[in-house]
């Protein structure tokens, strides 16, 4: 086991805000890492400037042991570093298997339509969307369009995945569905770190669990010590006056 | 992928553009073959303003890539023969193209457009001061071929036509239209999902500048005169993007229709009701873009990719 991805004290300021303050955390192949933490505490930050969609000020980002810190988002793609949203952005006037074909044959430059639309396939059925693959993406329900937005990302071949809150506004019998869901996807090898609120989630899901507040690590753990953590409770709870 | 079942019918009305000038009109026919040859060039240059609002890319610059193909073509054709002007043309407008896409990288939508608008506007500026352009008084272009073959300009006009539908066609069919349609939608998740949406933007950008450059340098061998407030028009840019939205924007089929119908409409107004005719034409649209959004080929009840 080594590390897969890499963030070497991040730190990002907009304007008067001081977003992530020298963040250092790292994600393990084949592990399953939640990063949680109270709202405005730099989480999706944080995934921004992993999947590169910002830069950071300050600090190092690195991807299979390479720099990836200057990469624009669809170059960190190629190597193999995927990414769903937290609100769902499907391509409305596509349908289901051409935001899938997207991903599929961008994701990886080199791809021929037919190992494309193969690799398509396999992903559709993987995420219980092939009913569905030739409804436009506009049309889909919220169950659904998670579930495309999980399978596009999937899509691009990913060695690592990024999910930002991918079960928020789920009902607890979905959030089952989509859990079991990212565990099969672990299972084809791929690394995994999530962003999640709904911590029944993050206890079934995550192997560790890093705690963001104010833009800085505050804790790292498996989910029985971060929630012990006395520091963790009071950036939930709210300090004691 | 999609456009294909629409084929038989582009394919006909290309064989149709193609034999007009041997279908009996009687006195008619010179008519015709004017009204012809501004359908399939303006129709062309509709093509050529889809193909680079797929990406999302609003362009208010095709009257200038048409404007630089006129008078590249205008300039050169006296020493270098109609073809090799045309195409020097068109690569001009592609230049033009690249210098605008390299600065507009950033930009989508509105913001597109006016900085587009402001391109238009240098370049006619530089149209009317640069001291071998004829300058306000204007540029006299000779005629295709020397005069040599009356049926040059619509002949040359329907190969503009042919290569803008060719270059629709497999920008429909191929990947790319995936591509170009991710971009449109949201640039930063077509990036996360892998696609170069800078590459996507410029070669659409210069795909489409190369067919309106083409178109204006054949415009120019028609009408065998340039002014910088002709061949740089705001109207031309606006014409450009009003028939694709007439007949069907991001498909082949749309500007095909939307430009025979609206330029032919525009053509039989103006010999009918003379004074006017742009009060009726406007009224046309405004009814087509209110009770068609999708444009007139929406009634086939196809969706757009």
């Amino acid at each position: 086991m080594g590390k897969v991805l890499e963030a070497a004290g991040v730190s990002k300021r907009f304007l008067g805000l001081q977003a992530l303050k020298e963040v250092t955390l790292h994600l393990e192949e084949g592990e399953i890492l939640a990063v949680i933490g109270p709202n405005g505490a730099g989480k999706s930050t944080l995934l921004n400037l992993l999947s590169g969609l910002i830069k950071p000020d300050q600090g190092r980002i690195l991807f299979l042991g390479q720099d990836i810190t200057h990469l624009p988002p669809e170059a960190r793609t190629h190597l193999g570093l995927g990414r769903a949203f937290q609100i769902v952005q499907p391509f409305p006037e596509l349908t289901v298997r051409e935001n899938l074909l997207v991903g599929a044959l961008f994701g990886k430059p080199g791809t021929s339509r037919k190992e494309g639309e193969a690799w398509v396939e396999e992903v559709l059925r993987l995420t219980g969307l092939q009913s569905r693959s030739e409804a436009l993406a506009g049309d889909l329900t919220l169950l659904e369009d998670k579930r495309l937005e999980l399978a596009r990302a999937l899509a691009t071949r990913p060695k690592v995945l990024l999910l930002d809150e991918v079960m928020a506004g789920l009902r607890p019998k979905e959030a089952e569905e989509a859990v079991a869901l990212v565990k099969q996807i672990r299972e084809t090898g791929v690394s995994i770190l999530f962003i999640e609120h709904v911590m029944p989630v993050v206890r079934t899901l995550a192997d560790r669990v890093v705690v963001l507040d104010y833009g800085e690590v505050i804790a790292e753990g498996t989910y029985q010590e971060v929630a012990q953590d006395p520091r963790v409770r009071e950036a939930y709870l709210g300090r004691r006056a | 992928m999609k456009g294909f079942g629409h084929f038989p019918l582009i394919l006909l009305s290309l064989v149709l553009f193609a034999l007009l000038p041997f279908l009996p009109f009687g006195v008619w026919q010179a008519f015709l073959l004017d009204v012809g040859f501004f359908v399939l060039l303006f129709t062309a240059l509709a093509l050529s303003w889809d193909l680079v609002a797929r990406t999302g890319q609003l362009s208010l610059a095709h009257g200038a890539f048409f404007g630089l193909g006129a008078y590249s073509a205008g300039l050169l054709a006296p020493q270098l023969g109609t073809l090799p002007a045309l195409l020097l043309g068109a690569l001009t407008a592609g230049a033009g193209a690249l210098v605008l896409g390299s600065v507009t990288l950033r930009l989508h939508g509105l913001y597109f457009a006016i900085a587009s608008l402001a391109f238009s506007e240098v370049l006619r500026t530089l149209a009317l001061k640069l001291p071998f352009t004829g300058g306000p008084i204007g540029l006299p272009v000779p005629p295709p071929f020397a005069g040599a073959w009356p049926l040059a300009t619509y002949y040359l006009s329907f190969g503009v036509l042919l290569l803008a539908t060719a270059l629709s066609l497999w920008a429909e069919r191929s990947p790319f239209r995936l591509a170009q349609a991710a971009t449109r939608q949201s640039e930063a998740v077509a990036r996360v999902l892998g696609v170069r949406v800078v590459q996507v933007k410029l070669w659409s950008l210069l795909l489409g500048s190369l067919v309106a450059g083409l178109a204006g340098g054949v415009y120019g061998m028609k009408t065998l005169f340039l002014s910088p407030y002709d061949a740089f028009s705001l109207g031309r840019a606006v014409e450009a993007l009003v028939i694709p939205i007439f007949g069907g924007l991001y498909t082949t089929l749309g500007p095909l229709v939307g430009g025979v119908v609206l330029v032919s409409l525009e053509q039989a107004l103006r010999l009918w009701i003379k004074e006017g005719y742009l009060v009726v034409y406007g009224a046309i649209l405004i009814l087509v873009i209110l009770f068609l959004p999708r444009g007139l080929v929406g009634i086939l009840g196809r969706r757009r990719g």
